[in-house]
């Protein structure tokens, strides 16, 4: 008995460990630089297993190869702010030369980026943002205000005007979703007061949290006939749990990934994705990270051209990205990422 | 017999660590700097902590997998107690004390008068404390904005360079180093590793001790709470999330037999800090965090695989003690 149990706790410790080490590492771009010292820009996606970080890199790589800067990309692989803290804090001993970080953590994580701007490191923010004082810069994916309204619309598209819907978040504590959930409020009691929300449950960034949780939402509340997944796995999540239901009544839409919600499109359980160009998005941060570590880019200014993305609109210290894009049954097939 | 064996081990493992520092020297950047020792020192405290106090768990042959739990029970319960009873940050920190100790509590009581097995109580409490951590935070309620006073123990950084939790993990370990390697109750802890039974025909306290190093267990690891939701500047229920296994890897690297009886604080020491300095090596050297996951297995096993083989090798007839045949089953 008690050889069974102690095999079973070296099983578990061994099988975990090595569990933990599952993943392919990746080499970053570029090495050396024909003379003079080459940036190292330091990128951290939220959770690097996330296809929409992994979209994000194919950008972020594309624009190190044409500045030919030296691009780490790394971070937890599943969401972990403290994960985050200590990758940072590696950079910042390692002496990178700007981090841009998509941050889960808002207060977390401010306070290591600023003990890298204290070391002269230079900081900005992507995708989701921390305190506007431990970075120069936001790369705005889209201000909250063209998501939320265009995400609203679409459902009240959808629901006909009248209805009632459920959202699926990443995490209550992200700065980025918050903001875009009460947009999406102020959207709906504006313009469509005739459509309720039922529910707002978080997924974690995972897609069997988002099945399940839609699971739970349609068993909870039959009267919702819509779900708004507002990050990226929660799309292709519930659009499988109102699949499974068999529910022909309930309609998903969201903020996801072409690629994840091709078959659901073509199945026509969803009517729409949005979202904007995240492989420009990841071009964008490593074009403006190094804009910033060369000087090139200070506060103060209004527009900024961002490579092949041609002259973008600065708001404030916002480099935006322009507005979101729908994706549906018409045009979903052009695109693969 | 058991001296020897723990020395071979230490003697590797320190080669391993050696070899790590030679190594991400070369590899990586700004790794052989005065200030990268104070960030491993200061990024290895928690799984460190919780390691010092699995030693002595494990040397009594017990297990206790509820630690990284407690962790996340301690830290929610921290920011809890601060932010919406409104408790100074020091009182508020006690009382996480206090509750980690009486969660140590819950699982020397379970294990000594029901004489459970220690591997299904803390398996239990694994579940129990991060249950609990979830469903006081509903899973996605999150503390911050501590008080700057507070977070200087994991942020602050004495006279500029000592970051401020090295010294609390410098007084844990030489306290638990004088517990297990100075003390009787050092010895009570081998003893009932060896043999329970034997241990109290000795007269030794055993239920008393057992509970010691459980309620030891339990009340570091609020220690360690509270240095991690100063360090991250934030509290939620995940955290600490895998740390017990983390901790269990440090102690077994170290030498420690899984099976009780053997084990040193100096060696878990050793194993912590080549598991940390090869974290944070590879991350200087621009690999993939996700790399030290692979390497810390492979490490564990290896050294593993070694210390077996030598073991062999140098086994004779006639020298063959219980206690050997006991820690070739490893």
């Amino acid at each position: 008995m008690k050889t069974i149990s102690n095999l079973l706790i070296l099983s578990t410790i061994l099988s975990s460990v090595i569990l933990t080490g599952c993943g392919k590492p990746e080499q970053s771009a570029e090495t050396n630089a024909p003379g003079g010292k080459q940036i190292t820009v330091a990128v951290m996606p939220k959770s690097k297993g996330n296809p929409y970080f992994v979209s994000c890199k194919k950008g972020a790589d594309d624009a190190a190869r044409e500045l030919n800067v030296k691009l780490l990309w790394d971070g937890p692989t599943d969401p972990d702010p403290a994960r985050q803290n200590e990758i940072v804090e590696t950079w910042i001993t390692r002496g990178v030369d700007v981090i841009a970080a998509a941050v889960e953590n808002r207060d977390g994580l401010s306070t290591a980026l600023r003990k890298a701007r204290e070391k002269g490191i230079k900081v900005i923010t992507w995708d989701s943002d921390s305190q506007p004082d431990s970075r120069d810069f936001l790369v705005n994916q889209g201000t909250p205000e063209d998501i939320a309204f265009t995400l609203m619309d679409e459902a009240a598209r959808v629901l006909g005007g009248k209805g009632v819907f459920a959202i699926i978040t990443a995490s209550l504590t992200a700065a980025n979703m918050n903001e875009w959930q009460k947009l999406i409020e102020q959207r709906r009691a504006d313009k469509y007061p005739q459509i309720k929300m039922a529910a707002l449950r978080p997924c974690d960034d995972m897609k069997d949290k988002a099945f399940a949780e839609a699971t739970a939402i349609l068993n909870a509340n039959p009267e919702v006939t819509l779900i708004m997944a507002i990050c990226a796995p929660a799309v292709p999540g519930s659009s499988e749990a109102v699949k499974q239901s068999g529910r022909k009544d309930v309609k998903v839409i969201g903020l996801g990934l072409p690629n994840d919600n091709k078959r659901y499109v073509r199945e026509g359980i969803t009517p729409s994705v949005i979202l904007w160009n995240t492989e420009n998005l990841g071009y964008l941060t490593v074009q403006t990270a190094v804009a910033v570590a060369k000087g090139q880019l200070k506060p103060g200014v209004k527009s900024f051209k961002g490579g092949r993305l041609g002259e973008l609109e600065i708001k404030g210290d916002n480099v935006l990205l322009g507005k979101p894009f729908v994706f549906n049954k018409d045009n979903i097939e052009q695109f693969n990422f | 017999m058991k001296g020897k064996e723990l020395l071979r081990f230490e003697t590797m493992l320190a080669c391993v660590l050696v070899l790590e520092i030679l190594v991400f020297s070369k590899t990586g950047s700004n790794f052989a700097t005065q200030g990268n020792l104070f960030e491993v020192l200061r990024l290895s405290t928690e799984i460190g902590l919780l390691a010092l106090v699995m030693t002595p768990v494990i040397i009594t042959g017990g297990i206790d997998l509820s630690v990284g739990s407690a962790l996340g029970l301690c830290a929610v319960v921290m920011g809890k107690l601060w932010r919406d009873a409104g408790m100074h940050p020091a009182l508020a920190a006690v009382c996480t004390l206090l509750l980690g100790a009486a969660g140590g509590g819950l699982n020397a009581l379970l294990i000594t008068r029901l004489n459970l097995p220690p591997l299904i109580v803390t398996l239990g409490s694994f579940s129990l404390f991060r249950g609990l951590a979830e469903a006081l935070t509903r899973g996605v309620d999150n503390f911050t904005n501590f008080p700057k006073s507070y977070l200087f123990l994991g942020q602050g950084y004495l006279l500029g360079v000592v970051p401020a939790q090295v010294p609390i993990f410098a007084v844990v370990a030489a306290g638990v180093w004088l517990l297990v390697h100075r003390t009787t109750y050092g010895r009570a802890f081998r003893a009932i590793g060896f043999s329970p039974e034997g241990a109290g025909y000795a007269g030794i306290p055993v239920g008393r001790r057992i509970a010691l190093v459980y309620v030891l267990s339990g009340l570091v690891s609020a220690l360690a709470a509270l240095i991690y939701v100063a360090r991250v500047g934030q509290a939620k229920a995940d955290a600490g999330t895998g740390y017990e296994l983390l901790a269990i890897t440090a102690v077994v690297l170290g030498g420690a037999s899984i099976f009780g009886g053997t084990g040193a604080i100096h060696s878990t020491l050793l194993g912590v800090f080549a598991l940390a300095v090869l974290k944070i090596g590879l991350t200087l050297s621009d690999q993939p965090a996700e790399l030290a996951g692979i390497l810390t297995g492979a490490l564990l096993l290896a050294v593993l695989m070694v210390e077996a083989v030598a073991r062999k090798l140098s086994a004779r007839p006639g020298r063959i003690s219980s206690a050997n045949v006991k820690v070739t089953q490893t």
